[in-house]
This record gives structure tokens, C-alpha cells and sequence, in this order.
């Protein structure tokens, strides 16, 4: 391609090809299709359009919470009500009060498409290509290229988001540019979009933690004079911009108490445990331990509080210990830290924490992926994040088979494997990380072939979905474990545990060769310099952009090139 | 496969002029009893695995990447072709081989030529087992997920030998790299992916065998070549808009020696290699004195000049004219004019039937044929006189552009035929490059009113964008030379224009029908339905035609 005169068009091809792919995904179908009285997501979606440009902001909460009450926080309801008058605008029986529901025509379905990929590309594109800019800045062309085509087509959003219908992408890409106003050193945004985000879905709570001791991080970096300053603007900005989210149902404009609709509606802790069978801990446990016969509710939900915190402690801790340790340099020297704590943060919170759904995944499996996209094939970090991408996708099959979309969930994996040069099954010298991920996919593989020759048994009728949630949940776990793992490895890099190390040398080759998201073997062994290690990635990345067509082979005789060929 | 093929055969060839062609292993090809004995020595020489180790990655990553995308659109618009195709498999599997050609359960006859009969109760077996509904002929319209998961599946199985084709056009090209541009562009190509991956039909199929003909032309074997072309010509009657120069060419350059003497081995043995094939093909109804039925089947001389949508030729641009003319008559009230009362109503509204012009005399398929004859007739001769590869290549395109261009009764989706072998030339020269792009762009845009579903319109827009892109700027950084006088440089401005002209066109088409909505509704419909139509033919057939001129200007001037 760069040999071709397309070095200016890769960008826009990329997103227009990603575009493109996403429309496809969405001419299948979707969730609840058919099966009324109650559909599924879509209707939910639909029907939150319909409510809020038909009912005043203090019916939105309460209306008829039986057909699928609101139950997002409040920009969720703000989008809704913009997509409902522009889709009213068209064909207004598509968003009658009541008259609409469960409504099926073609002109509605093409319509709710649309709105997601205008959404997504409103977000979620942008925060993908200003990360790419921040995160991996002093990258080559190449790495950011792939690391852009890795986040935009990543499969598990492609197809709850354009296949099953939601607007996860709003929400993740919200987190991402807070994650990268972070990274380009301006806090305030960064805290004002992760606050829209957490406005969006209450999901982003997963970050919660992570970004929440990331800042104070940063706070105790800064020293006793700006440590403060920040700190104080910090919490001014979050709550201005969270009174501001919150608004119509704050007391000047709605009588005290309407702010406890939206809260008990966000937070159902009047449901199960789990929904459905999703890949966490208590789900997969649930196959020997009892917990619902065991406990009451309310000593469950205290459990999974106290299993999730402690999960995500050593993220946290590190994170607020590195800052205080590093404190007085610049710039946010914990930076590194902040994907791994993002990860341990929201996978604890996936595993451990009350009423998960198996579609929570994608938000760990952001800062997954995002330290995939900068990693060099050969490295642990781009086996395990490829690896967890295709479990996580694998454990929402039940989910995609019920709403029919088992051709775009194969179609959607192939292709991704096949752009990031994914394929364990190669043959070659293999790593343990590589058997353990060939072991793996085998196993899904094996699962999903008997299920298609042997039909459930009537007294087991659930045995696909609860091998499934058997065989995901380690994988997530492993990935929760290595995430701390990780973070401590960081810490050490940046000199925080180290005794002999010189914290300002590895700060500034760390800030130098921006940023954490390699894979630091050259840490492991105590050494805390980047360069040896930003080496190493850009050799094998040429080998993974192979599949791309970025020109660099292996094998001289079979040379691939781009699209367009090679001198 | 056929590596010692080529190094008996195409090798020497190169070196030498044609008589001296060795002919020793061709009869390797016809010596068969019938051409089933030809293609098992065929498949002899295909090693499956050594031809998969032969893929390069750059291939499979276009192989899978292209595949994934097709999977999604399984679900997407199909046109009544699926439910004809669908029939068609039906017929072939439960009626008896006497009844094809006669069979009239459903309005969509077979109407193919019989190898795609053939092809289509090949396909049913397979279809029996994943669904016996399928092959049912009363079951009329059956669209279970079933069904368009298994058609739409051959279509990309069968694409397989479009794909091997092109994957053998760039080994032993004189320029891989660019060839390779060319294979993936083709393999790529918009106009397979609207026609067949979404409106449905097999198209990636016939060209594969259209261009593995045009490969062992190449490679110097004329004889595979033309049985090839044969058999082609069996699977669907349309490419024998392109048998005229296939006549010449294998006439001239393998019949007959360079100093003009019939050499009787290689015209008995094409001639054989051809007899062969049609007697596979058309023996069984011959014998069933079924011939003349078929025959009514395949030539329907029912329809009228243009399509329901004016396929963007030489008489949409008449046509054009004549409305253009009987409203000028209207508001000047030229009593003079001679204006048909019938043709008044006729084709505003685009209805399928017979076009009447109101100003303009009529038109008769005799006329048609006559302007297409002469218009090969002038390719062809220059065919005659210089019987290489390239000038067959560039003579096949037009003879296929000419009946497009003046044909009767042409469909949208014929322009297939000229865009696929043009594709071959587009890394010739600047010259070739140009007309490449101008007939690509217009001509792939001109497939868009068949899908006039919204749900499919971001994917043909945007896909044909990724593909223009990806084909034009890098084979533009090889060729493109920039216009040296100030003629060309007007020239080249005007053709920039003209193809920037396309999303304005785009633009008005996408809003008109928003804009006219409450008029839409009220009265005269129909007729705000059909402007964005008709400017797009209009259009189209602008750089269509100026590609026809531009590319037989090039041909004949070529020394």
C-alpha cells in the first residue's frame, strides 16, 4: 500500500471499509426479532426513542417499566430523544407512543442501523483514531495503522453493537478519548468524558476504580502544591459535568426525590445474581457451589461487593502507590499503568460483581484490545488479547445464536483473525502461551461442532451454555491475574519497586517511547529501558502486518505485498 | 497445474513466430472421445495440494477477507434471479431431462443454455440433502434461511474458478506485480459483488471460465482457448456478443499460418474440440428433436429496444434526445415536427415494452444488428491483420462494447462483458488506463439502480469507493502520464470533471426522492420515480460512449 500511492488513503479507507463492514453486520438480524410480546434489545432501544420524544423528562423513568422501562442513565436517554426526532422526522410511525411496538418494517430497521453507526462514528471512530494519535505516537505509520483496523473491527463490539443492537461503542468510546485526553496530559477533559461515558452506561463504573486512582495518582505526583490544585478542579469539573447530565431531575427543575428515579432504575439490585449464563465467577461456580440456595440476596450482593473490591485493589493500589512513590515528575509518569488497571479493574467487576451480563465483556475487553493493538505478535500481550477477543466472542455465542447472527459471528472472527495475522494453529515453534491458546480455541471448536451433531439432552438442557461458561471463565480469569501481573511489572519498570533503579532515567525513556503499551519483556528481567524492547516490537510487527499488506515478508520467495502489489 | 504445460507450449512460443508453435501437446486436450476423457486428463494435472501451496498469503488475504464480506451479505436484497436460479434447481432435479426446456410450472423457464441446466442438477443433489424443499417445483418463492445459505454458498464456491484464473494470470505475467493489481481487482470487482454476491446470479462463475480461455490464449494455447470459449458458450448464450473476435482470432492466428495457408490439423482439431463440446451440450435435446424448443427458449425476440431502466448505451442517448426533442417541439410548437402520438406515452415512464419514439424514427432489431456488425466488422479486420494476445484482448472488448453500445434489448448488467477483459488492458499505457477508468466508474455506477433497496445502498456506494480507490491509485502511480499539450490537458479536465460529476449525481439521486416526497404522494408519481433513473442511464451513457470512442480510437490506431 505505502508503495502505491496510498499512504494518504489508508486512514479513510480503513474507516470507510470498517463502516462498511459494520452496515453488513446490520443487515441481519437482531435481537428479539419476531418474537413478540416482549423482543429484545432492539425494541428496548426503539422504545426508549419512542417514550422520549413522546413523555416529559419526568415520565422517562416511570413509564409502563414492565415493557422496558429506561433503565440507562440519562445521555443514554438524551441520544435516544435526538434519534427519535430526526427518526420521527422521516417516518413518524416508527416512534408512535405505544402504536409502534415491537414494530419490524425494514424502513425502521435500516433507520435504528443507521443511528448506530452515526453514533459510532460520532465516538467511538474518533476516540480510536485520537488514541492511536496520543497512545502511539512515536509508532510507525504501520503500527498505527494496524492498531486503528484492530480497534475498529474488533469483532465482539461489531456484533453486539451492529448485530444483537446496542450502543456500547457510544459508551467505550467515550472512556477512550477521556483515557487519551489523560495520556495528552489534559485531565480535565479526560475527566469530563469519562463522566459522560459513566452518563452513557452505567457499565463504565467497571473504570471506575481504575480511572478514579489514576487521577489521585496524578494528584500525588504532582507534589503538595499542584497535587491539590488538580484535585480540587478535578472533583469541581466531574460534578459540574455530572449536574449537568443529571439536570432535568435535579431540584430547581424537578422536586427532590425525581433523582432517586433514574438511581433505582441504573442500579437493579432487586435482580439475580446473574442473568442468563454468563462466564463470571459466580455463574461458572454456580455449577457446584449453590449460592443462590445458600445465601440470601442481600448477603450476596455483599459478598460480590467484597469479591469485586478485593479484585480490584492491587490494581488501584499499585496505581496510587506508583503515583505517590513517583511523585514530583512530569509528565503522569503512572500513565503506563493505566490500561493494566483499567483491565484489572473492569474484569474483577466482570467476574465478580452482581448482575452481569454476558455482554458486560466488551468492557474489559477494551483496554485488552488496546494493549493488543500496539503489541508485537510474538509478544504474550497480542497472544493472550487475541486469544481473550475470540473467548469473550465465543462466550456470547449463545447470546448471537439466539438472535440469528451465526454467519456474521463466523464472518466477523475469521476476518479480524485474519487482518491481525491471528492463527495459533500455525505450524511453527510455539510458546506455552500458544499451546494453552491452541488447547483453548480446540475446545471451543469441538464444542461448537458437537452442538451442531448432538442435540442437548432433555434432562440437561442447558449443557452447551454452561460448558461454554466452564470453558470462558478461566480465560477470563487468567487474563485478571495477568493483569496484575502486569501492573506490578509496570510499577517495577517505572522504578517504583526497584531498589537500585534511577526512577528519572526510566521515566523519561518510558515517556520517550510513549507508552506502556508494548510488551516489556526487558522489564521483566528488572531492566526498566523501553528501547530495546520498542525494537524488538517493530521487527515482529512486520511480520504480523504481513496479512495487511504492509510489503514486509518473511518468506522473500512468496512475497505478498499489498493490494496493489510490489515492485 | 499445467506448469510443463506452459513450458512445452507458451515458452517457445514466445520465442518464435506462429507456425512454428508446437501443436505436439495440445491434441493432448481434444484427443478424448468426449470432453469429460479432456478434463480427466485435466484433473490429472491439477494437484490439489501443490496448488494451494502455490497461494501466496497477499492471495488467501484477499480469498478470505472477500469471502468474510459475502458471508454478511447473505442476508441482504435479492432479486427474483434467486427465486429463478432456485427454480431452475428444482426443474433439473425432479423433471426428467425431456422436460426442462418444456416445463412452465413457474413464469421463470429455463432459459439457459444446457450446460447451466447441467450445472443447475448438479447443484441440486447437494441442495436434496440440506433441504429437499428446495428442489421442490411447486414449491414456488421458498426463501427459508435453508435456501439462500445454500445458493448464495455455490455462488461463492463456484466464484472459486474466477478466483483460480486470475490467480493463474499473475504467474507468468510479463509484469506480476501489476497483473496482480489486475487479478485482485477483478476478483474484487463491484460488479460481481452487486450482480451476484446481492442481486444474485453466477457471473464470477462464466467469467472464470471466460478468463481461464483467455489465460491459455495467453499461454499460447489456443486450442484450450477456444475450447474453453465453447464451453462457455454453452453455460450462457450472452458471450456470444464476444464470439466474433474469438472466430477471428483462433481463425487467423491458429488455423491459418502467417502467410495465410489453412494448416488442416489445428482447424480440424478446433473444429473437433468445438463439435465436441456442443454435441455435450445440445446432443441429448437433438435427439429428443427438442432443439427448436430450446432454441425459442433462449432467443425471446420479444422485447422492445431498451430495459425497464435504459441500459446507459448508444440508444439511451437517443432515447434521451427524443424526449429532450418532443419537449422542445412542446414549448415551441413546431408544427412542422412529425411527432408520433404513441411514442408520447411511451418510455417516460420506463415500462417495460416496446419504446416508441415520439420525433425520432423508429428503430428495428434489423437496424440494430446491421450498426453492430459493421462497427466489429472494423475491429475485426484489424484483428485479422494483427492476431496477437493483446490486440485479441483489445478486439474481444470491443465487439463485446459494440453489441453493448448498439445492441437490442442490452441489459445494464452486460457491461460485464466489456469491463472484465478491458480490466486485463488497464496497465497497458496511460491511454488504456484512462478509458479503463472512465468505462469502470460509469459502468459499475450504472449497476447501482439495481439495487434500489436503502438497506443496500451504503454497501454498493461504499464498497465500489473502496474498490475504485484501491484499484485506481495505484495502478494511476504506474501509468499515468500527464497530458503534454493543451488539447489533452482540456481533455484530461473534462474527464475529471466528468467523473467528479458522479457524486453530484450520486448526491441527487440520494435526496430527489426525499425532496418530491409530498409531491410523490399527491400525483404524478411515477414520473418523479423515473428522473433519477433516467439521469443516471443519461449519464452513464455519456462516458460509456466516450469510452467506446476512446478505446476504438486507441485500438485502431495502435501499430
Amino acid at each position: 500500500m505505502y508503495k502505491q500511492g496510498l499512504r494518504h488513503h489508508v486512514i479513510p479507507l480503513i474507516i470507510l471499509s470498517s463502516a462498511l463492514i459494520k452496515w453488513c453486520i446490520g443487515l441481519g438480524s437482531y435481537s428479539g426479532r419476531g418474537t413478540a410480546p416482549m423482543f429484545g434489545d432492539y425494541e428496548a432501544q426503539r422504545h426508549w426513542m419512542e417514550l422520549t420524544i413522546h413523555l416529559p423528562t419526568n415520565k422517562w423513568y416511570t413509564y409502563d417499566l414492565q415493557y422496558w422501562g429506561l433503565d440507562y442513565p440519562p445521555l443514554t436517554a438524551y441520544v435516544s430523544w435526538l434519534c427519535g426526532i430526526m427518526g420521527s422526522w422521516i417516518d413518524s410511525s416508527w416512534l408512535a407512543l405505544d402504536a409502534s411496538r415491537g414494530i419490524e418494517t425494514q424502513g425502521s430497521k435500516n433507520f435504528m442501523r443507521s443511528t448506530v453507526l452515526l453514533w459510532d462514528a460520532l465516538t467511538y471512530t474518533p476516540a480510536v483514531l485520537y488514541f492511536v494519535k496520543i497512545w502511539l505516537r512515536n509508532r510507525s505509520p504501520k503500527t498505527q495503522h494496524v492498531a486503528t483496523m484492530v480497534l475498529l473491527l474488533q469483532p465482539a463490539l461489531l456484533l453486539v453493537d451492529f448485530g444483537h443492537f446496542q450502543y456500547n461503542s457510544v459508551m467505550l468510546g467515550f472512556t477512550l478519548l477521556a483515557m487519551s485526553f489523560f495520556a495528552a496530559g489534559r485531565d480535565l477533559w479526560g475527566a469530563v468524558f469519562f463522566v459522560l461515558s459513566l452518563g452513557f452506561k452505567q457499565m463504565a463504573l467497571y473504570y471506575a476504580p481504575a480511572i478514579g486512582s489514576y487521577l489521585i495518582a496524578k494528584c500525588l505526583s504532582l507534589g503538595p502544591h499542584n497535587g491539590p490544585k488538580l484535585f480540587i478542579r478535578l472533583g469541581l469539573v466531574t460534578t459540574a459535568s455530572f449536574a449537568v447530565i443529571f439536570l432535568p431531575f435535579l431540584p430547581p427543575l424537578s422536586p427532590f426525590p425525581a433523582i432517586l428515579q433514574p438511581i433505582h432504575r441504573i442500579f437493579p439490585f432487586q435482580r439475580g445474581l446473574f442473568e442468563d449464563k454468563v462466564a463470571n465467577f459466580w455463574c461458572a461456580s454456580n455449577v457446584v457451589l449453590k449460592w443462590r440456595i445458600w445465601m440470601q440476596q442481600d448477603t450476596l450482593i455483599k459478598l460480590s461487593a467484597l469479591f469485586t473490591v478485593a479484585g480490584f485493589l492491587p490494581g488501584i493500589g499499585g496505581m496510587i502507590y506508583s503515583g505517590y512513590k513517583l511523585r514530583a515528575t512530569y509528565p503522569a509518569p503512572v500513565l503506563p499503568l493505566l490500561p493494566y488497571a483499567l483491565l484489572t479493574s473492569s474484569m474483577s467487576f466482570f467476574l465478580f460483581s452482581f448482575q452481569v451480563h454476558e455482554k458486560t465483556i466488551l468492557v474489559p475487553l477494551l483496554p485488552l484490545t488496546l494493549l493488543l493493538s500496539g503489541a508485537a505478535s510474538s509478544s504474550f500481550t497480542f497472544q493472550l488479547g487475541a486469544l481473550v477477543n475470540n473467548v469473550a466472542l465465543f462466550s456470547m455465542w449463545p447470546l448471537l445464536q439466539r438472535d440469528g447472527l451465526a454467519l456474521q459471528y463466523i464472518a466477523a472472527m475469521l476476518l479480524w483473525n485474519r487482518l491481525i495475522g491471528y492463527n495459533p494453529f500455525k505450524l511453527r515453534q510455539k510458546s506455552l502461551m500458544e499451546y494453552f491458546s491452541v488447547t483453548i480455541l480446540s475446545l471451543c471448536t469441538m464444542l461448537h461442532v458437537l452442538e451442531i451433531m448432538v442435540p442437548p439432552s432433555p434432562r440437561l438442557p442447558d449443557i452447551y451454555p454452561v460448558l461454554n461458561v466452564l470453558l470462558s471463565t478461566p480465560v477470563f480469569g487468567i487474563t485478571w491475574l495477568w493483569s496484575i501481573k502486569r501492573s506490578i511489572e509496570v510499577s517495577w519498570g517505572l522504578g517504583v519497586l526497584g531498589l537500585h533503579t534511577k526512577p528519572q532515567e526510566a521515566i523519561q525513556s518510558e515517556a520517550g517511547s510513549i507508552i506502556s503499551v508494548e510488551d516489556d519483556r526487558s522489564l521483566v528481567g528488572g531492566n526498566s529501558s523501553g528501547v530495546g524492547l520498542v525494537h524488538s516490537a517493530s521487527r515482529s510487527l512486520s511480520l504480523r502486518t504481513r496479512s495487511l499488506g504492509y510489503g514486509a515478508e518473511k518468506r522473500p520467495s512468496l512475497r505478498s505485498g499489498s493490494f496493489s502489489g510490489e515492485t | 497445474m499445467n506448469r510443463v504445460h506452459k513450458l512445452s507450449t507458451a515458452s517457445p512460443a514466445r520465442r518464435t513466430t506462429f507456425s512454428e508453435e508446437p501443436v505436439r501437446s495440445e491434441p493432448a486436450v481434444v484427443e478424448g472421445k468426449d470432453d469429460k476423457k479432456s478434463s480427466a486428463r485435466w484433473l490429472q494435472n491439477i494437484d490439489v495440494y501443490s496448488w494451494i501451496k502455490d497461494v501466496t498469503p497477499f492471495e488467501w488475504d484477499i480469498l478470505l477477507a472477500s469471502t468474510c464480506f459475502k458471508l454478511l451479505l447473505f442476508p441482504a436484497y435479492r432479486s427474483t434471479d434467486f427465486e429463478v436460479h432456485r427454480n431452475w434447481l428444482a426443474i433439473t432435479h425432479s423433471l426428467p431431462i425431456s422436460q426442462w426446456y418444456h416445463d412452465t410450472t413457474s413464469e421463470w423457464t429455463l432459459d439457459y443454455p444446457p450446460f447451466f441446466a447441467y450445472f443447475e442438477k448438479l447443484l441440486s443433489i447437494p441442495a436434496h440433502f440440506i433441504d429437499p424443499k428446495i428442489v421442490e417445483l411447486t414449491n414456488l418463492n421458498y426463501d427459508a434461511w435453508s435456501v439462500v445459505v445454500y445458493q448464495r454458498m455455490t455462488v461463492i464456491i463456484t466464484e472459486l474458478v474466477l478466483a483460480t484464473a486470475l490467480q493463474r494470470f499473475i504467474r507468468g505475467a510479463a509484469d506480476p506485480p501489476m497483473q496482480r493489481i489486475i487479478s485482485a481487482s477483478l476478483f474484487l470487482h463491484p460488479g460481481f459483488l452487486i450482480v451476484d454476491h446481492i442481486h444474485f446470479q453466477y457471473n464470477g462463475f462464466m467469467f472464470g471460465i471466460l478468463l481461464w480461455s483467455l489465460l491459455m490464449a495467453r499461454n499460447g494455447n489456443k486450442l484450450a482457448s477456444g475450447f474453453f470459449f465453447a464451453v462457455l458458450l454453452n453455460f450462457k448464450h450472452i458471450y456470444m456478443y464476444l464470439a466474433p473476435a474469438y472466430f477471428v482470432y483462433l481463425l487467423r492466428a491458429f488455423c491459418l499460418s502467417p502467410s495465410g495457408e489453412l494448416l488442416p490439423a489445428r482447424f480440424l482439431s478446433l473444429a473437433n474440440a468445438v463439435i465436441l463440446v456442443f454435441t455435450a451440450s445440445l446432443g441429448p435435446f437433438l435427439l429428443m428433436g427438442q432443439l427448436p424448443q430450446l432454441l425459442s427458449r433462449l432467443f425471446p425476440f420479444t422485447r422492445g429496444l431498451n430495459h425497464a431502466y435504459w441500459a446507459p448505451n448508444f440508444w439511451a442517448l437517443v432515447t434521451a434526445t427524443d424526449r429532450v426533442l418532443l419537449k422542445v417541439a412542446h414549448v415551441f410548437s413546431i408544427q412542422s415536427l412529425h411527432v408520433n402520438v404513441s411514442g408520447v406515452a411511451s418510455t417516460s415512464r420506463g415500462l417495460v415494452g416496446d419504446t416508441v419514439f415520439a420525433v425520432i424514427p423508429n428503430i428495428k432489431p434489423i437496424h440494430t444488428f446491421i450498426i453492430t456488425i459493421a462497427f466489429q466488422l472494423i475491429f475485426l479486420t484489424k484483428l485479422w491483420r494483427t492476431p496477437t494476445y493483446k490486440s485479441f484482448l483489445a478486439a474481444l472488448t470491443l465487439c463485446g462494447y459494440t453489441s453493448y453500445m448498439f445492441g437490442w434489448h442490452v441489459h445494464e448488467k452486460a457491461i460485464l462483458l466489456v469491463l472484465v477483459p478491458l480490466s486485463l488492458l488497464s496497465a497497458e499505457n496511460n491511454a488504456y488506463f484512462r478509458t479503463f477508468t472512465i468505462a469502470s466508474i460509469s459502468g459499475v455506477y450504472s449497476l447501482f439502480p439495481l439495487l434500489f433497496t436503502a438497506a443496500e445502498t451504503p454497501v454498493k456506494i461504499g464498497y465500489s469507493l473502496v474498490w475504485a480507490v484501491l484499484t485506481i491509485q495505484p495502478l494511476s502511480k504506474r501509468v499515468y502520464e500527464f497530458p503534454m499539450s493543451l488539447p489533452w490537458v482540456i481533455l484530461d479536465s473534462l474527464e475529471r470533471l466528468y467523473l467528479a460529476g458522479f457524486v453530484v449525481l450520486q448526491a441527487f439521486v440520494t435526496l430527489f426522492p426525499l425532496l418530491t416526497r409530498s409531491q410523490a404522494a399527491s400525483k404524478a408519481g411515477s414520473a418523479f420515480e423515473f428522473l433519477p433513473l433516467m439521469l443516471t442511464s443519461v449519464y452513464c451513457a455519456v462516458g460509456l460512449v466516450w469510452a467506446f470512442i476512446r478505446l476504438s480510437v486507441i485500438y485502431l490506431r495502435q501499430t
